[in-house]
């Protein structure tokens, strides 16, 4: 007889509306006469909190454990309030991150002397004694020669256990060179931010924006802030902000905007100059805060340079007084305009930056940047009625300014050879409606904390470090050269460094795997000796003479860096529930180890007081400290004295902040009003940068400094010749756009090629493809899954295309995290394409930032 | 009156598949027998096209066809509880694949290969929790049916406790694929109550059941916009 489930429920209603009470008995029975046919052994069940270190997001975890075992991870709900309300798919089955066979567990030594990605090491165990005793004694002998032989390379380790060990360590041991990976990540948009308010990081303030333009920042796949940023524009959007993702790739993020526009790669300053142009035409901005708070009306030389006073004081023309005076109380300062001061012509900066784009026409945006003539004028247009200039709103008895409008960004405008004056001209055109600061705009992170990054770079010569961050070369890279180390590797006399480099120690990063130009950065690793702590044989393992292994987050101790948004803020910790492999040491411990046996212990627990301010719980001398000691120390100076078993029971203490501290502590604060330094609508350190470059190509005969390349990065304002990266001038027989992006299933290290949860997520994840538009495809006769090559001026891959609507006729784009290398690796974890090796470098000289998606290809059917 | 029932908001969701890592890794995942998919694709051409984002997984009918037609073959491996939820017997399914084409929605996976570890190379600590120890949901057998079961394993708790009225809003008694989403997409709860989340977002955001036409009456709701699926 066919099972009525509503004759069922009728006789069990009475059981059912008692089951608030009691268990039905039916149920209760059917589970005990299971549990009578299948014995069950219990288990003993138990839930610790802790955080991911899968990605930057940091998200707040609840791991379960099954006896020893992990069973599940899970998003902590106590979290949610304050960062991620779930948790990405490498995070649930971040167990297979740790219970991996593939896992590195004990040292091993190098015995073949070939290095190379095609060479078999040769691996040898060696004791944790042995590794220490070898690696200490090579870096006692460069200690004695020259400390700066020894470079710190860090990625993912700066997660792990925190940059401030491995500063510590590198100041005690006395080497500049610790180098983490941020210009293979946004360092032009830190940059641009630093060059304009004095720091870096902003974040638009979802719960109030209205209208929220974003350039290629994916949140749905990737991204800094992602697991905040997915359920809070999610939320905003059906509360009715309107998004506008701007992209030449059909992203997760566009699919969910309400609008996508298909951009030409690399041409979004020309955009955002010509939708600055159409706002000031149509006067839709906000003078009040450009005259009150930015640098606008500065008067503009014809040298560049500002006018000052002899006191150093930037003049403004005073239409009170007509005369130039410094912006103080009674000043009136002239937003537009020419002006005769000494029998010199001044322009205003805004005045100079208007002329400037004249011809930025919608038209040109059209032809340049693939957007349609109408489509220009109505983003200017919405930008600037959205913006609700000169609107205030009271929240919490502060009348606020009121700008529900937001410009963001990740990688779509920082990533490229002209990445700084890309978001420099995202943040100019912010600028001009008033959002910066401004409830419903962009909130800004420490304004003004680093006033030195309003000065000019010394352009230093000959470089201190090898990475020749703030050096000639890359005046302004503040967040170190990552793919730059392996070029001075290769040849220091060409850049001037004083000395050869001798051993690299890489912490959790696979860097040469990672940036654009690849064979260079893998070549330089011959030179040195390198120590590699890592979690499986990556490609960068692969090349080291000794490698270590290391804990995953879920078996170690640290106190971890957290996300914090526009109201919140939160302190958090890490620790560990398995040691699966039994593995002795983590980078933690390695660190101390070293600075034990080189004799710099005491000088090493010294700078972890300074560089984590532990002040009230300082690390004492004479003594070792676990990791867990360590971040006891670090938790209670944090959290101002919460017991650290409140740590362990929460893993956080979460804090939201109040409309006064995210509205008026920056902008409002540190630039508004007369006296006060100002945001700098125009970047005129950079000018002085240029001069101080030229002296030092002439001084040292510097051949390899192209002066107009630099006169380009180096200007004040951004240009409409920024949207020509190096390759679309040169490339001319290449005539498709190359571009790369982040899925969700993987990162660059490789040790997500080998989890067996995120290779079964779907048909199509195990590999990654070339995606190609279907009318492209279909006039070169390509299908999905015929094997193509895609050839740039570097060098050629093959792969299979993926035919697809999303994506513009005219680029090709190839995902990372595909294509390994390393021979330890099974072939399934070997598919798809690296990108990387065919990916051109043209850094961004300001900020050291390189450049993964300026390539031009050909693509070609096998 | 109790009716479990899953709402899936494909305007929402993002398509990370997080949900579908949740239940792998939740329900002992047999490779090659997803018991959750996700289903992406193209809606549009260029340059008006978006992704369509939405997981599949058992619709836990009221009027199950697999279970009819196991109980027509008279091996009565499938049956549908008290609270709605269908779910498999391993010992009594002969593995015949009658269930499979009846189900309008594709669900049924017969795992006709030999259970292997996740790593071919070795069995980790996870998978070496012994069969005993499991639920019988997840003491997994070759040759047989298996598929998503709203998480019962944990939703029993609940009962056993006496805190029903807590399914789909305690994390320990709620669908792991349905916790762990990003962006709130998922909720799972009790439809019966009028006042309970499920029923208020199904009302509010008309939320439908699929194929509708197949007349099984599933207990999983999408929020569906802009294209078929």
């Amino acid at each position: 007889m066919p099972y009525n489930r509503r004759e069922f429920i009728k006789t069990s209603a009475a059981l059912i509306v008692a089951a608030k009470l009691a268990t039905p008995l039916k149920v209760m029975a059917a589970v005990a006469d299971k549990a009578k046919h299948t014995k069950i052994i219990q288990s003993t069940i138990r839930y610790v909190k802790s955080t991911c270190a899968h990605c930057v997001n940091f998200c707040g975890i609840n791991i379960k454990m099954e006896n020893d075992v992990i069973r599940a991870v899970y998003p902590d709900p106590e979290r949610a309030a304050f960062y991620n309300v779930g948790i990405c798919p490498k995070g649930v089955s971040g167990v297979f991150n740790t219970y991996n066979p593939y896992r590195i567990k004990k040292p091993l030594k190098r015995t073949n002397p070939k290095k190379g990605l095609d060479q078999d090491p040769g691996w040898v165990e060696i004791s944790w004694e042995e590794a220490f005793e070898t690696i200490s004694s090579k870096l006692k002998a460069i200690r004695e020669d020259d400390p700066r032989k020894l470079i710190w390379q860090h990625g993912h380790g700066k997660y792990l256990i925190g940059d401030k060990f491995p500063k510590a360590f590198a100041k005690a041991f006395g080497t500049p060179n610790l180098v983490h990976r941020t210009t293979t990540c946004e360092a032009a948009r830190h940059v641009a931010d630093e060059l304009t308010w004095g720091y870096h990081g902003f974040l638009p303030d979802i719960e109030h924006c209205n209208f929220l333009l974003n350039f290629g920042g994916n949140y749905f796949e990737a991204e800094q802030f992602a697991r905040w940023l997915d359920h809070a524009a999610t939320d905003a959007k059906e509360r009715g902000m309107k998004i506008v993702v701007i992209e030449p790739r059909l992203s997760s993020t566009a699919s969910k905007a309400d609008e996508w526009i298909p951009i030409r790669p690399g041409k979004d300053v020309v955009l955002i100059l010509g939708m600055a142009r159409l706002l000031i035409k149509n006067n839709t901005i906000d003078e009040d805060f450009l005259l009150g708070t930015t640098n606008a009306t500065a008067l503009v030389a014809d040298d560049e340079s500002l006018l000052k006073d002899k006191d150093g004081q930037i003049l403004v023309w005073d239409e009170l007084s007509e005369s130039a005076k410094p912006f103080a109380e009674g000043v009136k300062p002239a937003l537009r305009g020419r002006y005769l001061v000494d029998g010199k012509t001044y322009i205003t900066a805004f005045q100079h930056f208007t002329d400037s784009i004249e011809d930025i026409t919608p038209v040109y945006v059209a032809e340049v940047a693939g957007v349609p003539e109408k489509k220009v004028r109505w983003l200017a247009e919405e930008l600037g009625k959205q913006a609700k200039i000169g609107a205030t709103v009271v929240i919490d008895g502060h009348k606020l300014r009121y700008r529900p409008v937001a410009i963001h960004t990740f990688r779509g405008l920082s990533a490229k050879e002209f990445g700084v004056q890309n978001w420099r001209a995202g943040l100019i055109l912010q600028m001009l409606i008033g959002n910066i600061d401004a409830v419903g705009g962009i909130n800004l992170h420490s304004v003004y904390k680093k006033p030195q990054y309003f000065e000019p770079s010394k352009a230093e010569y000959p470089p201190h470090r090898v990475d020749l961050q703030e050096s000639v070369f890359f005046p302004h890279a503040s967040h170190n050269v990552a793919q730059q180390v392996a070029l001075t590797v290769l040849d220091p006399q060409r850049y001037g460094l004083e000395y050869t480099p001798e051993m690299q120690i890489f912490y959790a990063t696979n860097r040469p795997f990672s940036t654009s130009d690849t064979q260079k950065q893998f070549a330089s690793l011959k030179k040195t000796y390198n120590v590699v702590i890592e979690l499986v044989m990556s490609e960068t393992a692969q090349m080291a003479d000794i490698v270590l292994p290391d804990l995953t987050y879920l078996e170690s101790w640290h106190s971890s860096p957290t996300r914090y948004t526009p109201r919140t803020n939160h302190t958090a910790i890490r620790q560990p529930v398995s040691n699966a492999y039994k593995i002795e040491h983590d980078a933690y411990s390695v660190l101390w180890q070293l600075a034990k046996r080189l004799g710099i212990l005491d000088e090493y627990v010294k700078n972890i007081n300074k560089q984590w301010k532990l002040k009230k719980h300082p690390l004492k001398t004479g003594r070792d400290y676990s990791a867990e000691e360590a971040v006891e120390q670090i938790w209670l100076e944090q959290s101002k004295d919460k017991d650290f078993a409140y740590a362990k029971e929460h893993a956080f203490i979460g804090k939201h902040l109040s409309a006064e501290k995210t509205y008026l502590s920056g902008v409002e604060k540190k630039f508004k009003g007369p006296g006060k330094p100002k945001m700098n609508f125009y970047a005129e350190q950079l000018v002085h940068t240029l001069e101080n470059v030229k002296q030092q190509k002439k001084q040292h005969r510097l051949k390899m400094i192209d002066l107009e390349r630099y006169r380009l990065a180096l200007s004040p304002l951004p240009k409409k010749e920024h949207g020509f990266p190096t390759p679309h001038r040169e490339a001319k027989d290449f005539p498709f756009y190359l571009i790369t992006y982040k899925r969700m299933y993987r990162n660059q290290s490789g040790n997500t090629a080998l989890n067996p949860i995120l290779n079964a997520l779907g048909p199509d994840v195990q590999e990654n493809f070339v995606l190609i538009n279907q009318k492209s495809a279909d006039q070169l006769d390509i299908q999905t899954g015929v094997q193509v090559i895609v050839e740039t001026r570097v060098g050629k891959v093959q792969g299979k295309a993926k035919v697809i609507e999303g994506i513009r006729p005219d680029t090709l784009a190839i995902s990372y995290h595909y294509g390994q290398q390393s021979l330890d690796f099974p072939d399934y974890a070997k598919k798809g394409i690296w990108v990387n090796s065919v990916l051109e470098n043209y850094s961004d000289v300001v900020s050291g930032m390189d450049s993964f998606n300026d390539s031009k290809c050909k693509l070609i059917k096998v | 009156m109790t009716k479990l029932v899953r709402v899936i908001d494909m305007e929402r969701c993002m398509g990370c598949r997080s949900c579908i890592a949740a239940c792998h890794m939740e329900n002992h995942y047999t490779p090659g027998s997803p018991w959750n998919e996700m289903v992406e694709y193209e809606n549009g051409s260029y340059p008006d096209v978006r992704t369509i984002f939405g997981t599949m997984a058992c619709m836990h009918c009221e009027d199950p066809p697999c279970q009819k037609i196991c109980d027509e073959i008279d091996v009565h491996a499938i049956s549908k509880n008290e609270y709605g939820v269908v779910t498999v017997d391993y010992d009594k399914c002969t593995g015949c694949g009658y269930c499979a084409p009846v189900c309008p929605y594709g669900v049924p996976q017969i795992n006709k290969e030999p259970p292997q570890a996740l790593y071919p190379e070795q069995q980790t600590p996870y998978e070496a929790i012994p069969s005993a120890q499991r639920h019988p949901l997840h003491q997994k057998k070759n040759n047989v049916m298996e598929k998503c079961t709203f998480c019962w394993h944990k939703l029993e708790k609940a009962i056993t406790a006496g805190e029903p009225e807590l399914i789909g809003k305690k994390p320990e008694y709620t669908p792991s694929c349905d916790l762990v989403c990003p962006v709130n997409a998922r909720l799972f709860g009790d439809i019966d109550q009028p006042d309970s989340e499920v029923s208020a977002y199904i009302g509010k955001k008309k939320a439908a059941q699929l194929k509708k036409q197949a007349g099984t009456n599933p207990q999983v709701y999408y929020v569906v916009r802009g294209g078929d699926f």
